[in-house]
């Protein structure tokens, strides 16, 4: 039973690292930047999250305006900060994202104070038992949540003509381009999802701990690049199976290697090994 | 003060620069502190409580009618900032003591520096043993992690009467010596340690040490943490169902673990050095004008900013003069009443005071016992 | 000495250890073009080899060595065992081998676990004598790159940062110069984190973590990434900004990051960069990470 619980928390945490990892490839498939900034947008949802909550009363309302907020605000981040260099060796955008990540950080401490802001009434935390396992309500919405927005969608992506036009477009860019694709409104959507997805995950984040704070994003910042190269970076479907792998290691880990390695030691540790033997990533194309 | 121990601190610092007491018009404290970055929640509180006590000296007439300046810099809680500050603060601005507002990695390093520059330095909560081990011009007015560690034994294994425990430690050096001291009496109250996990000070999610805990059927807790992982950590053992006691300690001493945890912080008792309910005239005073200055309510970390500050005020009093091995000396013979408690220092500079046992009851920090076991808290001597 | 302060003296010190441990970076990345996001483990090790072998009795000398060679070979297994991996996935994995390190040395209780190490001897020389010897270790490693970049291994490096699989095409060895870049900057890192123990006299495994590594590699990238000069003044004004900018308070980190981000989005080139302005761009690192080439 032990196992099985253990393997229900890995998941809930590794859903978690999906919906910010699969953001953070998205962009990476289209633009080949490694978005640092990302993990600022999922603390953004955080705060606003909690601030709409503590405001209205309503989770649901919050969780929309989050989304809406943060995938608007990716995208300008998309316009202002990335398009001008994207021309540029990619280390240039890295920094620069590393950058920006440093002044959200700043901002949301000096916004919103150093301590972090918790709800007032957490939401959704009932404990409910489900075949012997006990969960709180926010870590079954967790993983619930998780799996509809990624079945959305894989099936936006496949069904609908917008969506078959950006697979192409990640794909090969020049080619969708001589197709006649509006390559810069691709991008935008591209960021206003990735972003989106991540506030949903700074969301359910701060439901889980009831804390957010400035640094929210630091692990994610990391972990989720961790997670997208694991994942064969870009690659949407290896990014998901990545993240769930990682969360359950981690679990198992936390338990049965904590004394000898710390969780982001072991999270490195199984990504080394993995690059030494499928230097491509574990899910990604050689 | 006798002449060997007058001679004993010169000879400590021959070889050293001694600047001579500058003539300004005002005295200068020094104080390195963490305002950005990670650990700026801790440092805006530290610096809010030792500016207060700057001010409530300076209403009173400063040093003999000389008023105080307090000479702060962000160190970002890094080693690596904190010498140069040191040396700055040292050098340039000519302080005639200092105080730490940080953690142990950026106090230990400018710690080297005070000692070598023979200038006192008061450290306020970092809890790194070896802080003090730095020379005689170091001292620290808050609990080595040892001792809570064994005042948390004598809480859980007679005042409780709890014999299985599991043990939660955060992975830095605060964690580590809680758990060390912890560990060391455990036998001596009869408690039975049945499991021990750790965990990094970045976690906020425990669900899998709380499944295993779960299964380890324990009768309490005592987990090491922040009240940023503490807070989680508590919620997260509630909603699973384990209902045993939780025993943290300073590092819970924040309003904001009570947000956090929720109605799950009920009956959580912490070992720690504010008294919420105290009758003492000291502290009292200092918990209302903290709030009204800061605007929220005090913690363990203002009240060692406030502490630190009031001990290194009140030996330049004594000592009349901004000569720092005078200052150095009164602050080595301090006994005087502070926010957190009657304090005196031994012969390595660590403090002696009583353990205050504090337990959330009604959303909100109060007394539940004192500890003055003078035996069980005797700090380290070298 | 020289009429300077003992703060001044300090922060000559702080800058001269910075520029050591950029150029470190600036022979891997710079020159041969290889993304490390890991460098501050080797300072680590260089800052760990050399304390714990002082401690023990050894002298100075014996302790920087120390930590050059060790941190040299670390540095050269890491980089083996890195040669199958390329682009992002290389910057991933250096970045995986930061984490390793700090999560050895954390559970490490022989070089002091989470504790640290404390104790660490001074040199010796007291501080204006340091201050010398980390402006001469400094002054050799800005001899050493400007030597190096003119070399032939410098003209190799520049093809293989140019582009790989065309320096294999024109009959480089192509791994051989890799490691070697790595093996000769991580030794470098290695006597930066030496100087650094000796300075701070204080080490903990969280002083080489993930920031550190994010901060030299910061150095190198706002300098011009392959320029010696534009690195040395980057690293310069990186080390000691948070020191100087001490009056704006708690905006400093808000202005630190801004300002890496403003420097790549209007001059992407780094100070180098700005400085040749007019110049015609020189070859440096081309647009890659795509893993089907």
């Amino acid at each position: 039973m032990l196992y099985v619980e253990l393997l229900a928390q890995g998941l809930v945490q590794g859903s978690i690292y999906a919906l910010v990892a699969v953001g953070l490839t998205l962009v990476y498939g289209l633009l080949r930047i490694l978005h640092v900034a990302h993990a600022g947008l999922f603390t953004l949802g955080g705060y606003i999250g909690v601030l709409v909550t503590n405001a209205t009363g309503s989770l649901l309302l919050a969780l929309v305006v989050s989304m809406l907020v943060v995938g608007l605000l990716g995208m300008a981040i998309y316009r202002l900060c990335y398009q001008p260099i994207l021309d540029k060796p990619p280390y240039v955008a890295l920094i620069a994202s590393i950058g920006l990540f440093i002044a959200m950080e700043e901002i949301y401490r000096i916004a919103f104070g150093p301590y972090g802001i918790s709800y007032e009434n957490p939401p959704l935390q009932d404990v409910v038992h489900i075949f012997g396992i006990t969960l709180r309500l926010g870590e079954v919405a967790v993983g619930i949540g998780t799996l509809v927005l990624i079945g959305a969608l894989a099936l936006f992506a496949s069904k609908t003509r917008f969506g078959t036009v950006w697979r192409a477009t990640v794909t090969d860019p020049e080619m969708a381009e001589s197709f006649g694709v509006d390559i810069i409104k691709v991008r935008y959507l591209n960021f206003f999802i990735g972003s989106a997805l991540a506030a949903v995950a700074g969301v359910m984040v701060a439901l889980l701990n009831n804390l957010v704070e400035p640094t929210m994003g630091s692990v994610p910042s990391y972990k989720a690049l961790a997670i997208i190269v694991l994942g064969g970076l870009g690659d949407v479907r290896g990014t998901l199976l990545a993240a769930l792998a990682l969360g359950v290691i981690e679990a198992y880990g936390t338990i049965y290697l904590g004394n000898y390695l710390d969780r982001d030691a072991i999270a490195f540790a199984f990504l080394i090994l993995v690059l030494m033997v499928r230097p491509q990533g574990l899910f990604g194309r050689a | 003060m006798s002449m060997t121990k007058k001679m004993m601190a010169a000879l400590a610092i021959t070889g050293s620069l001694i600047s001579a007491p500058t003539l300004a018009d005002t005295v200068k404290i020094g104080m390195n502190v963490p305002l950005t970055g990670f650990a700026a929640a801790d440092g805006k509180s530290a610096l809010l409580g030792a500016e207060l006590a700057v001010e409530q000296a300076n209403a009173e007439g400063g040093i003999n009618g000389t008023q105080i300046e307090l000479v702060r810099y962000d160190d970002q809680a890094s080693p690596k900032h904190s010498v140069p500050i040191a040396n700055k603060l040292i050098g340039q601005d000519e302080v005639s003591v200092a105080i730490s507002g940080s953690y142990s990695g950026a106090t230990r390093a400018a710690a080297g520096i005070f000692q070598s520059e023979g200038v006192p330095y008061i450290s306020a909560f970092a809890v790194h043993p070896d802080i003090t081990k730095s020379g005689d011009y170091v001292f620290r007015t808050s609990f080595v992690g040892e001792v809570q560690g064994r005042a948390g034994a004598k809480l859980v294994g007679e005042m409780l009467g709890k014999k299985r425990v599991v043990v939660i430690t955060l992975k830095n050096d605060f964690g580590k010596s809680l758990a060390a001291g912890f560990k060391s009496k455990a036998a001596d109250f009869g408690i039975d340690i049945i499991n021990e996990y750790e965990y990094s000070i970045k976690d906020r999610q425990f669900g899998p040490i709380v499944t295993k805990v779960k299964s380890d059927k324990p009768d309490a807790i005592y987990a090491s943490g922040y009240f940023f992982t503490a807070g989680p950590l508590v919620a997260q053992l509630r909603s699973a169902g384990i209902d045993v006691p939780v025993i943290g300690q300073e590092g819970y001493d924040s309003e904001k673990f009570i947000d956090i945890a929720g109605p799950s912080s009920e009956g959580v008792l912490i070992t720690t050095s504010l008294d919420r309910d105290a009758t003492v005239a000291e502290t009292k005073d200092f918990i209302s004008a903290f709030e009204a200055k800061a605007g929220y309510k005090a913690d363990m970390v203002a009240a060692s900013g406030h502490t630190a500050a009031k001990v290194a005020i009140a030996a330049m009093r004594k000592a009349g003069t901004t000569d720092r091995q005078a200052i150095r000396d009164a602050i080595a013979a301090t006994n005087m009443v502070a926010s957190t408690g009657t304090i005196s220092f031994n012969d390595l500079g660590e403090v002696k005071k009583d353990v205050q046992v504090q337990v959330v009851k009604d959303g909100a920090w109060h007394h539940y016992a004192v500890i003055d076991d003078k035996e069980l808290l005797a700090p380290p001597v070298e | 000495m020289l009429g300077l302060s003992g703060y001044e003296i300090s922060l000559i010190t702080s800058m001269g250890i910075a520029v050591i441990f950029a150029l470190s970076l600036n022979l891997i990345t710079g020159f041969c073009g290889q993304i490390s996001l890991g460098h501050a483990a080797f300072y680590g090790i260089g800052a760990y080899s050399s304390a714990m072998l002082t401690k023990a009795g050894m002298p100075l000398g014996v302790g920087i060595l120390g930590a050059v060679i060790f941190a040299g070979l670390v540095g050269l297994a890491v980089g083996f065992t890195s040669l199958r991996v390329r682009h992002d996935f290389l910057a991933i994995t250096t970045m995986g081998v930061g984490f390793l390190f700090i999560g050895i040395m954390r559970q490490w209780d022989f070089v002091g676990g989470e504790m640290g190490v404390s104790g660490i001897p001074g040199s010796g020389l007291g501080k204006p004598g340091f201050m010398f010897l980390v402006l001469g270790f400094g002054v050799l490693t800005v001899l050493f790159s400007l030597h190096l970049k003119r070399s032939w291994m410098g003209y190799a490096f520049d093809a293989i940062a140019d582009d790989e699989d065309t320096a294999r095409v024109i009959g480089l060895d192509v791994s051989r110069y890799k490691l070697a870049a790595f093996a000769m900057g991580t030794a470098l890192a290695g006597l930066a984190g030496a100087l650094y123990a000796h300075n701070v006299r204080f080490i903990d495994p969280e002083s080489f973590g993930f920031v550190e590594s994010i901060t030299v590699l910061a150095m190198v990238v706002i300098g011009g990434i392959g320029s010696v000069f534009g690195v040395i003044i980057a690293a310069a004004l990186l080390s000691v900004l948070p020191l100087w900018i001490q009056f704006i308070d708690e905006y400093k980190l808000l202005l630190y990051g801004g300002l890496l981000f403003a420097m790549m989005r209007f001059s992407p080139g780094g100070l180098a960069g700005l400085a040749k302005q007019i110049l015609p761009k020189k070859s440096s690192l081309k647009a890659s990470g795509d893993t089907k080439a």
